[in-house]
């Protein structure tokens, strides 16, 4: 059995569906028990009180990272599929400047998206009031397309990775990151040291 | 000082973190796509909308895509059931934890009204942010991460070098 299933037809939209609330199911429960349920959890993280976001991030990155890469070499995925069909597109400018306003929302606004859906069930009153902001702020954008809209898609660059455009191969570009995140790992643990709870 | 109450009793971090990744695997591995949030939340604000003014949604140049002719709902979609599946598995969680608390996350003496107010600026700016970027923490950063995507890792980077820099200037709503 190949994946991507979905890709391959093996399951219909209809079947996806379900599939989509039992994988939601599992993503919740572990965000919740991550700690993301509580926006305090998810904001230590900039003032060096508790790495905890990092490591949960970069350890669920490089797993998933790592599984594709292995699957892919035994046959049981297929990776150039996902990078001619469903690989997500690179569009540099939008992507950064959204970077900078989402960073903004994260801090301020305490949650993003997916942990403040864990918030509403965990119940958390601010969860649910930054969910409303960002509905508001959706329609902001989408009212505000005739101005921003040529730039929304400016800067396309495809469907591009990373060992693509350094011009290397997934294996090395996968091992380099891995490297990368245990390098953070590191970094993490001694900025706790130096920042703890009290200080 | 030890962790306040409010970090202790979850998953050792690791542990978590290869857990969300397995699912994440096995999202790419069933659907050839990540997990997500915001676009649910994009279909909400859509559907609401609608409901007010349906004109001005349908003809919208960014809402418009969600209302296409033969399309089954707005919210028959993949991240619409994968978000009350989240829901779902985040109240058992806390439910089965005995965590389940009305209250707002806030630094111990930062009043609740303002940040609630800041929780709701933080959303709207964020909001916006997510369509721009097209994903939030999730789409973007965990899966187009793990599919090492260019635009996710401008995204990701983006995002924790804005929050680290910023955080000095609201250091009080947390402390």
């Amino acid at each position: 059995m190949t994946g991507p299933l979905y890709l391959y037809e093996v399951i219909s939209f209809t079947t996806s569906l379900f599939v989509a609330i039992g994988i939601g199911f599992l993503f919740g429960f572990v965000l919740e028990r991550a700690g993301f349920g509580d926006s305090r959890n998810l904001t230590s993280i900039f003032y060096f009180r508790d790495m905890r976001v990092l490591r949960v991030m970069f350890s669920a990155l490089v797993t998933a990272m790592l599984g594709l890469v292995i699957l892919n070499r035994f046959g049981l995925f297929d990776y150039a599929l996902l990078l001619e069909y469903s690989l997500l597109q690179t569009y540099f400018w939008p992507q950064l400047v959204g970077g900078v306003l989402f960073g903004l929302g994260f801090l301020v606004g305490g949650y993003c998206p997916g942990t403040a859906i864990v918030g509403v069930a965990s119940g958390k009153i601010d969860s649910l009031v930054f969910l409303i902001g960002m509905v508001f702020g959706i329609d902001i954008f989408a009212f505000g397309m005739p101005i921003w809209g040529s730039f929304y898609k400016s800067s396309d660059m495809g469907r591009i990775t990373l060992w693509q455009y350094f011009g290397t191969s997934m294996e090395t570009m996968a091992l380099i990151i891995t490297f990368a995140a245990l390098g953070a790992f590191v970094l993490a643990w001694v900025a706790e040291k130096w920042a703890p709870y009290d200080k | 000082m030890s962790k306040p109450d409010y970090a202790e009793g979850y998953w050792n971090p690791f542990v978590a973190g290869i857990a969300l990744g397995l699912v994440l695997l096995l999202t790419f591995f069933i659907m050839g796509t990540g997990l997500g949030a915001s676009g649910a939340v994009a279909r909400t604000a859509a559907a609401i909308t609608h409901a007010i003014d349906p004109q001005a949604v349908e003809q919208n140049q960014y809402f418009s895509s969600f209302y296409k002719p033969g399309s089954s709902g707005v919210f028959v979609d993949w991240i619409v059931f994968e978000v009350i599946g989240a829901f779902f598995g985040g109240l058992v969680a806390v439910l089965t934890a005995r965590r389940f608390k009305l209250s707002v996350g806030k630094g111990k003496s930062f009043p609740a009204s303002r940040r609630l107010v800041l929780a709701f600026l933080g959303g709207i700016v964020g909001g916006i942010g997510t369509r721009f970027a097209m994903g939030c923490t999730s789409g973007q950063a965990l899966s187009g991460g793990a599919t090492m995507v260019v635009g996710s890792w401008v995204f990701m980077m983006t995002v924790f070098a804005t929050a680290f820099v910023a955080a000095y200037f609201v250091r009080k709503e947390w402390e």
